[in-house]
């Protein structure tokens, strides 16, 4: 495959500023959650697919593109109130984060997945806040922990294991691109950390501003304990899995 | 016994599951659960210790693979007592505090996961769980700040150290990419053998691996136990409950202590990252101690307290007393736990009758008035100065007689000359019935502090650090030679002696009354409460990089 149309290809998947817009759009119309959590799930592993089959690395000026596109959606995250386009957001900052990483192809494809699983997750339950209020934004000022307790948990679950919280497979694969990197290419380990603390500065913005504050208790508002137990079963699968993320990785 | 770390760890974790699958059926008796389950935790880590005693030694438990691994040493199993028995105190008297209060179950079970946590932490034989435990810990310190959710400015706080924490989690994910490099190992007991075998072994640049190793560790101890510039979070997260108060001050911010403690093998090999480690230390002891004075609110007076003792407990490691530093951090630990979980009563009886008679203790601690007696004053300067430094080198001498080759235990010395008599000047100053009663009174507890003191940190350094050459070795990394040593100290002595006559003298000669020297002092005193602006600047820098982030995004729009 030629090598350069290739790299414009994969930066459609794994993606890069300007051609993010595609992914940003495309996962802002759709509407069902399963499919949201699809997309993050299929969409970067085309990417990979495509990357495996250039030739030879990316040319460093391709790594640098991708770690300002990392940095560029960390930052901009920071201002974003509504939780599903928070989520693109990140997802498109943590995959840039695989442009960097070339000499471990063969696990490139675990990398991803690693980083996509806490975002589908958690889209699945911004999806719920977005049937019961209508959006999952934080100018609704919705107190969440005070009018729906059980939904409230699983969203600071869901917004920690986003942000690379240990045991999800996420802060796996940032230790394992943080120590390869640190010894050979320490900006970009230093890019990739600069990013995990923009996460967690944006998530918990985020937290306080869907969970903190006075609300009121709404009868139906929040989810049954039989919802509530699937998706905590779900969170500890996930963990499950980020474990298992390690292992290969580490 | 890799059963009983291993039990000791999970215990917590079995009964926040528990908490939290019988907390609709049992109510609020659902404390008695978690309860439980710690009291067999530190059941646990007494039985440990015990069984460490008889039969000394290293050992670890792998959990799979190099990274998830436990180790049971000295450090690990005092630190393990420790940890579990003051989170058994918080959760004893939490049961009934937080009685009145919503989410009692999820209370109990952020207590359970923080103490399953900080076990965790301190047992870390890899440098993957001690990342994975450390990271843990700042992420559940902001849930339990963080448990009165209808405050917003509870939630504000507690994102202060949170990400305080992350940054501090950041300089350690560094440091142990850059050491898992060099060894191919992230077992810490591989790395520090290796370390040993090739001290040479270099990194980035060409620099030295346990120097910069030692400083990324060091800047991840800093901002976790709040030395100045990472400080701003702990006198502000005063606002959470007051058991979480008490577990954060005693068992969270001194956990720097552990960790320098923990890398005292790659510490050794960096001498001159310790100096750096006093320095800062230093730095934050006044820094702490001085903002402490110029509070008004007594929580957050309390909260720079514990940034002047944690600076202290780094200038410590700094000096290369690193034992000495693990039983400063309980005693403060325990100190500050019971000042914290006592204070609710205190605050409430105060309300009622605040008891203090209006005496010349009052005047002079209080209003800050010392009494005008000061007659023979050259006899009790000399008292002042002599008496402590008899006490401290005759204790010294008795415990352990070559304690005074090592330049670190010096410093420490020093610093309890001084303020030993600080305190004996302090009663000199204050007027009583009974002055010799009083003056023996006060001589006594210090003897018995400083003999008690001495003896505690000696038999600490046997038990944490029995190689005799290893503890000289860091004794001998701290040092920085002896004629920068002895410049030092007749430089600092000569700032403690003008000091304390510009004190003397400004008293006497009403100095404090001039029109310039009061402006002067009103101005130190409000940067003292501003808390010399340092939050002020983050919370601008906050601000202009929140306000570009949203002018960026108005800009882009769906790109």
């Amino acid at each position: 495959m030629a090598t350069l149309p290739t790299y414009a290809l994969a930066a459609l998947f794994l993606p890069l500023f300007p051609l993010s817009i595609v992914f940003n759009r495309g996962l802002s119309a759709l509407r069902r959650d399963w499919m949201r959590a699809l997309v993050l799930l299929v969409w970067p592993q085309a990417g990979v697919w495509i990357l495996s089959h250039a030739h030879g690395a990316p040319p460093g000026w391709l790594n640098v593109w991708a770690a300002l596109t990392a940095l560029l959606y960390a930052y901009r995250a920071l201002a974003v109130r509504e939780a599903g386009i928070w989520i693109g957001f990140v997802a498109v900052s943590a995959w840039a984060l695989l442009w960097a990483d070339p000499a471990r192809s063969h696990l490139l494809a675990i990398q991803a997945l690693g980083l996509s699983l806490p975002l589908a997750v958690a889209v699945l339950v911004t999806g719920v806040l977005e049937r019961r209020f209508g959006a999952a934004h934080t100018a609704l000022r919705l107190g969440l922990a005070t009018t729906a307790p059980r939904l409230a948990a699983l969203f600071v679950i869901a917004i920690l294991a986003v942000v690379a919280t240990p045991v999800f497979s996420n802060f796996f694969v940032l230790v394992a691109a943080v120590a390869r990197q640190a010894p050979v290419m320490p900006a970009m380990a230093l890019t990739v950390l600069a990013v995990w603390i923009l996460w967690a500065w944006s998530g918990a913005r985020l937290v306080r501003g869907m969970v903190a504050g006075p609300g009121r208790p709404a009868a139906g508002a929040d989810l049954t304990p039989a919802a509530a137990w699937a998706y905590a079963v779900l969170f500890v699968g996930l963990a499950g899995a980020g474990i298992s993320v390690g292992g290969l990785l580490l | 016994m890799d059963a009983l770390i291993l039990g000791i760890v999970v215990a917590p974790l079995l009964s926040a599951a528990l908490t939290q699958l019988l907390s609709g059926r049992l109510g609020r008796r659902v404390a008695r659960i978690s309860i439980v389950g710690l009291s067999a935790t530190f059941a646990g880590s007494l039985l440990l210790f015990a069984l460490t005693l008889a039969h000394p030694g290293d050992r670890t438990l792998s959990l799979g693979g190099d990274w998830g691994i436990l180790l049971i040493d000295p450090l690990s199993v005092v630190m393990a007592m420790v940890v579990s028995g003051i989170s058994l105190i918080v959760h004893l008297y939490s049961r009934r505090y937080m009685a009145e209060e919503p989410g009692y179950a999820r209370f109990f079970v952020l207590l359970d996961l923080m103490t399953a946590v900080l076990l965790t932490m301190v047992a870390a034989g890899g440098l993957v769980t001690l990342l994975i435990a450390w990271h843990l810990v700042g992420v559940l310190l902001y849930l339990l700040l963080g448990q009165e959710t209808r405050s917003t400015s509870a939630y504000r706080y507690a994102f202060w150290t949170m990400f305080t924490f992350r940054l501090g989690d950041l300089p350690m994910v560094l440091a142990a990419a850059l050491l898992h490099d060099a060894f191919h190992t992230w077992s810490l007991t591989r790395i520090f053998a290796a370390l040993a075998a090739h001290p040479q072994t270099t990194t980035l640049g060409g620099l030295p691996l346990a120097t910069v190793a030692a400083a990324l560790v060091a800047l991840s101890a800093f901002a976790r136990s709040a030395q100045f510039f990472t400080h701003t979070w702990l006198p502000y997260t005063m606002g959470g409950p007051t058991p979480v108060s008490a577990l954060m001050h005693a068992g969270i911010v001194n956990a720097g202590g552990f960790l320098i403690n923990r890398f005292a093998p790659v510490f050794v090999q960096a001498g001159g990252v310790l100096h750096g480690i006093f320095v800062v230390g230093l730095i934050t002891a006044i820094a702490g101690s001085v903002l402490m004075l110029a509070q008004n609110d007594v929580k957050k007076a309390l909260g720079y307290s514990t940034m002047g003792q944690m600076g202290f407990m780094i200038m410590e490691c700094g000096v290369g007393a690193f034992s000495l530093a693990i039983y400063h951090l309980i005693a403060h630990g325990v100190f500050k736990g019971t000042l914290f979980l006592g204070s609710g009563g205190v605050i409430g009886e105060a309300r009622k009758d605040d008891r203090v008679p209006k005496d010349d203790l009052y005047t002079f601690v209080v209003e800050r008035k010392p009494a005008r007696q000061r007659r023979p004053w050259l006899l009790m300067a000399a008292i002042t100065l002599a008496v402590p430094a008899v006490i401290l080198f005759l204790a010294h001498y008795l415990v352990e007689r070559h304690f005074f080759e090592q330049e670190g235990a010096v410093v420490l010395l020093f610093f309890g000359w001084i303020t030993g008599a600080q305190l004996i000047f302090a009663t000199y100053r204050m007027r009583s019935e009974n002055r010799v009663r009083l003056f023996a009174l006060i001589l006594v507890s210090f003897t018995v502090v400083v003999v008690g003191y001495t003896l505690v940190a000696h038999s600490f350094d046997l038990f944490l650090y029995p190689d005799p050459a290893f503890r000289a070795r860091i004794y001998g990394a701290a040092g920085i030679g002896l004629l920068s040593f002895d410049l030092l100290t007749v430089l600092v002595t000569g700032v403690i002696v003008a000091g304390w006559l510009v004190a003397f003298y400004g008293d006497q000669r009403r100095l404090y009354d001039r029109a310039w020297v009061g402006g002067l002092r009103r101005r130190f005193f409000t940067a003292m409460a501003r808390e010399l602006y340092v939050a002020d600047i983050y919370g601008r820098i906050g601000r202009r990089l929140l306000a570009g982030a949203e002018r960026l995004n108005t800009t882009l729009g769906g790109w």
